[in-house]
């Protein structure tokens, strides 16, 4: 018994000492909401990339700004949907009065979204949908559809490749929705509009930019008249960008993609890449908790084809969609005035 | 030795170093499939190849010394993450160039340090340990870098991984000063015997005066400080460095050291074994690529080889009747 | 050697315990009926494979390919429901078997040409997903019927249906393990293979049960997992080697093999996810969380060894 009092002392202090040093988040007491502050849950796919960072950061400036926004932003280190769920239910629990997350797979993290709205929580997601009617979500905030980033996609590629290139994909995960998405759009408008465009391969490198820089390697050599790569996540871009730089290819081979200027900052500013096409996360994380302090208090409902969010305006409200903006691109010129 | 004459040269060879000479025809094998695809065997693309698996070749020497004294270690590649952080962060400070190398292996050791101590001391099996420190590690990486990746690296640090010794790529040389180094000191120092010793059997080993405590407290620590230089090499070929590098990095590496024949249950193998294992992980991928086989069905290929090693490994052994 | 295994069981409780009373001090949300059930809910699919895990750990074994089987054992029965049009429910069953034959095939190569089973079950957790996401091509099953959903979101009398089913399962295994001569054996295996080998015991016939078994639990969990999130993707069940190890080491078996039981892994499994529970409801980050569940696993083991050095004295 002195060993399990041993286990026990020690134990009960670590976690102690650790919560004490971790109480970063908590700000006032979860329980004790003294002033009325609405409590707003924001959840990334997952923590640790560039992108989801910009995100907490507009996040954290909307809070800022509206005053009365409580915003707790959390969520797993790694993008699976069921290290997402536990804290849905947290969340749940604690009776937060919004939750807004980018879900990691739609039909997966419905049924806790639903019981979270059946306990009267308000449910928004953003960057990535969850099913809607069996999640029972209010709103979409949209960085920009899947049909206007694909098309933009393939439009960049078009005019710096040649209409009749051999291209390559590199994507993240094989069961990314996102990316999935995007290729399919690709691929639609490319049968389109550019049929004379080839598609010659498509890697998933997961979310390693090692790998994706390896991929491309190989991906040159295999194909060596590919004319341009496709790095569609903000990992894959600058992995496939360094491999083409570090062949020699700079300027020779186009690479487009999706990413965070951050990321890609040196490969335009050398020419590997023209142009980075992205839509603003620090902004959308600001939409996003100006949509859901605007659900909670009823500024924003359904019907509504416009949407006042702080600095950014007038956006687009399409159904239950609430539109960013088109997609932007960043370029040369316009790079150095963006820090995420 | 009961006959009268000695065998012949060829079959003691082959009883040495039976493993490692399967793995590297395994090799060859493999290479001439992949190279029947125009490009593969082009000197470009088997250097590209070399210096892809040069952050694994390293790696896995470390894991060859701490599998060899019966050991595992399944958080490497989280201690990969915090070791190529700490090199990004060094290398953006501005420091000299053997600093840039120094302070990762210091943080490497560090963390092989403090798992030996739990293993060698506390006598926590070490798959347990490096388990729990894999979480640790893995989470305290995130925490502390608040997720940001590492950007902007000077080109002095960039020049390691990109850079050239007398015509041969950097990471090149540094892999193979550093199977060098291993398979001298496991063939021919005290310390290299008394490691398969303890991984052999650990209780004779303490009977014959070995600290064995010692040996494995050593071995994971030159594992770790070798987990940092991997990931420095690793780290310095990309433009930005990623706080979450390094995911499935150990099992990578396990499968290189097993692949190249070294026994899991310690007291058997060497490195050039496992730098072979290495090298034959990295041509499977590239290869694949090459023979466009699907990318659905990629990974299974790999899987599937290894096994293949594994098992022709094991009836071999079988066969010579262990 | 009874008595150690029951004191670690008792010292597992008192920590339990005292890490609810904890959790609880940390945030009143804890101790809520709603929360603790939902946490052992999250639980149930990974405690369904570390009942196996336990069986295997004692003999001296482990088994890292139990998520691929369950990525691969999803995915066969999605695709036999939805592209073979079979009944959902013989779809499952064909699942069972899937994860059974995986199971099998590890045992195989393990007894019969005697493979170390760390090395196959690496290889074997790389091979399996590998066919799961070819076999696949990387799609995702949907809309399940809703009768099927309500196996992992349902509830009878109040309690999830997965819940039911782990606790029966639970009961079983530990009958199964201490109760019967097949569980004797499985502690003799691990224990001391030679000697058991010698008393008659057909060791290898008893290992490529426990494979089977743990493939079979695997499926099993796939299934619930299914119906839980209403998806099959052939990334599934990635990283539930991992958790389903702890809660076993955790729990008090020996990874030397020997002794265990499945009570302790389900109360270590159990003590991991109201862990994070708790830290969850107060704000805890989850890097910090994976922090201390590491930490957690390393100091609890660590002062296990330590007492019984101290015994030996």
């Amino acid at each position: 018994m002195r060993t399990a009092a041993i286990c026990v002392i020690i134990v009960v202090a670590m976690l102690s000492l650790f919560t004490a040093c971790s109480r970063k988040q908590a700000g006032p007491s979860a329980a004790k909401n003294v002033e009325k502050k609405l409590v707003v849950a924001v959840m990334p796919k997952l923590k640790g990339i560039d992108y989801f960072n910009a995100v907490e950061r507009g996040a954290k400036e909307a809070a800022q700004e509206l005053g009365n926004v409580e915003l707790t932003y959390d969520g797993p280190i790694e993008g699976k949907v069921d290290l997402q769920i536990p804290f849905i239910e947290s969340w749940t629990l604690q009776k937060v009065d919004v939750i807004a997350v980018a879900c990691n797979d739609p039909d997966a993290i419905a049924p806790a979204l639903k019981r979270a709205r059946e306990k009267g929580v308000r449910v928004i997601t953003y960057d990535a949908d969850a099913n809607a009617e069996k999640s029972g979500r209010e709103f979409f905030v949209n960085q920009a559809t899947f049909e206007d980033i694909g098309r933009a996609l393939v439009d960049e590629m078009a005019a710096q490749a040649g209409e009749d290139a051999k291209v390559a994909i590199v994507s993240s995960s094989p069961t990314a929705p996102n990316q999935n998405a995007w290729i399919a759009v690709m691929k639609r408008y490319m049968a389109e509009r550019y049929p004379k465009m080839q598609i010659v391969t498509i890697q998933y490198p997961e979310e390693d930019q090692g790998r994706a820089f390896s991929m491309t390697q190989d991906i040159l050599k295999t194909y060596p008249d590919v004319k341009g790569i496709f790095g569609i996540s903000s990992v894959a871009f600058p992995g496939a960008a360094d491999a083409v730089r570090q062949a020699g290819k700079s300027g020779k081979i186009a690479v487009v993609g999706l990413s965070t200027p951050k990321s890609m900052r040196e490969f335009v500013k050398d020419g590997t890449v023209k142009t980075v096409i992205l839509w603003n996360p620090v902004d959308l994380g600001y939409l996003t908790v100006y949509v859901a302090k605007a659900v909670l208090d009823g500024t924003l409902q359904r019907g509504a084809t416009e949407f006042e969010a702080g600095r950014l305006g007038k956006v687009k409200v399409q159904g239950d969609q609430v539109l960013l903006g088109a997609p932007m691109k960043f370029t040369a010129e316009n790079i150095d005035q963006y820090d995420f | 030795m009961t006959s009268k004459q000695s065998p012949p040269l060829r079959l003691t060879i082959w009883r040495q170093y039976g493993r490692e000479m399967s793995v590297g025809v395994f090799l060859l094998l493999l290479l001439g499939y992949f190279g029947s695809t125009p490009g593969f065997l082009r000197a470009e693309n088997l250097r590209d190849i070399l210096i892809n698996a040069a952050p694994l070749v390293i790696a896995a020497c470390g894991m060859t010394m701490v599998i060899v004294a019966g050991m595992i270690d399944i958080s490497a590649g989280s201690a990969l993450a915090v070791c190529a952080v700490v090199a990004g962060i060094t290398a953006k400070a501005g420091a000299p160039l053997p600093l840039m190398l120094l302070l990762p292996m210091l943080t490497g050791a560090a963390i092989g340090a403090v798992n030996g101590w739990l293993v060698a001391w506390l006598r926590v099996p070490a798959i347990i340990v490096t388990l729990g420190m894999m979480s640790v590690l893995r989470g305290g990486i995130i925490w502390w870098t608040r997720g940001e990746w590492i950007g902007n690296l000077p080109p002095s640090f960039s020049a390691i991984g990109r850079g050239e010794v007398v015509g041969v790529p950097t990471p090149v040389v540094i892999a193979l000063g550093v199977v060098l180094f291993v398979a001298l000191l496991l063939a021919r120092t005290p310390f290299g015997r008394h490691i398969y010793a303890v991984g052999g059997n650990p209780v004779a080993a303490a009977r014959m005066g070995i600290s064995v405590r010692r040996v494995l407290w050593l071995v994971f620590m030159l594992h770790g400080m070798l987990l940092g230089l991997s990931a420095v090499v690793y780290a310095s070929r990309f433009s930005v460095i990623q706080s979450n590098a390094g995911i499935g990095f150990e099992l990578l590496a396990i499968s290189a050291v097993v692949v190249g024949g070294v026994n899991i249950f310690g007291g058997q193998g060497t490195v050039w074994g496992s730098a072979l294992g290495a090298l034959l992980l990295q041509v499977i991928g590239t290869g694949l690529i090459f023979r466009r086989v699907s990318e659905y069905w990629a990974p299974s290929v790999q899987g599937a080889l290894v096994l293949l090693a594994v098992v022709t490994d094991a009836l071999r052994t079988r066969r010579a009747g262990q | 050697m009874r008595r150690l295994v029951k004191r670690r069981e008792a010292v597992l409780v008192v920590l339990l315990v005292a890490e609810m009373a904890a959790m609880q001090w940390l945030s009143p949300l804890f101790l809520t009926a709603e929360n603790l059930i939902e946490v052992v809910r999250q639980s149930a699919e990974i405690g369904l494979i570390a009942l196996a895990m336990t069986l295997v750990i004692i003999t001296a074994g482990i088994d890292l390919s139990v998520g691929s089987i369950v990525g691969l054992s999803i995915m066969v029965m999605g695709m036999l429901w939805a592209d073979a049009g079979l009944p959902l429910f013989l779809a499952a069953l064909l699942a069972l078997l899937t994860g059974t034959i995986l199971g099998g095939f590890n045992g195989i190569l393990i007894t019969l040409v005697g493979i170390p089973p760390l090395i196959v079950t690496l290889a074997t957790m790389a091979g399996f997903r590998g066919i799961a996401l070819g076999m696949s091509q990387a799609r995702s099953i949907r809309n399940f019927p809703e009768q099927f959903l309500q196996l992992g979101q349902g509830y009878v009398l109040g309690i999830p249906v997965q819940v039911w089913i782990l606790a029966i399962a639970a009961l079983l295994f530990h009958v199964a393990l201490t109760r019967t001569g097949w569980g004797r054996s499985v502690f003799s295996v691990g224990a001391n293979e030679a000697a058991a080998r010698l008393s008659g015991v057909p060791v290898s016939w008893v290992k490529l049960q426990v494979y089977m078994l743990s493939g079979f639990m695997s499926a099993l969990a796939a299934v619930i997992y299914a119906a839980h999130v209403s998806v099959a993707k052939p990334d599934a069940g990635l990283g539930f080697e991992l958790t389903a190890i702890t809660a076993v080491v955790l729990g008090g078996t020996a990874i030397s093999g020997g002794e265990g039981g499945v009570l302790g892994s389900l109360v270590a499994l159990l003590m991991v996810g109201f862990l994070r529970s708790g830290l969850t409801l107060a704000r805890v980050p989850s890097e910090a969380q994976d922090m201390m569940v590491g930490l957690l696993l390393i100091v609890v083991v660590a002062i296990d060894r330590w007492s019984r050095w101290v015994e030996t004295r």
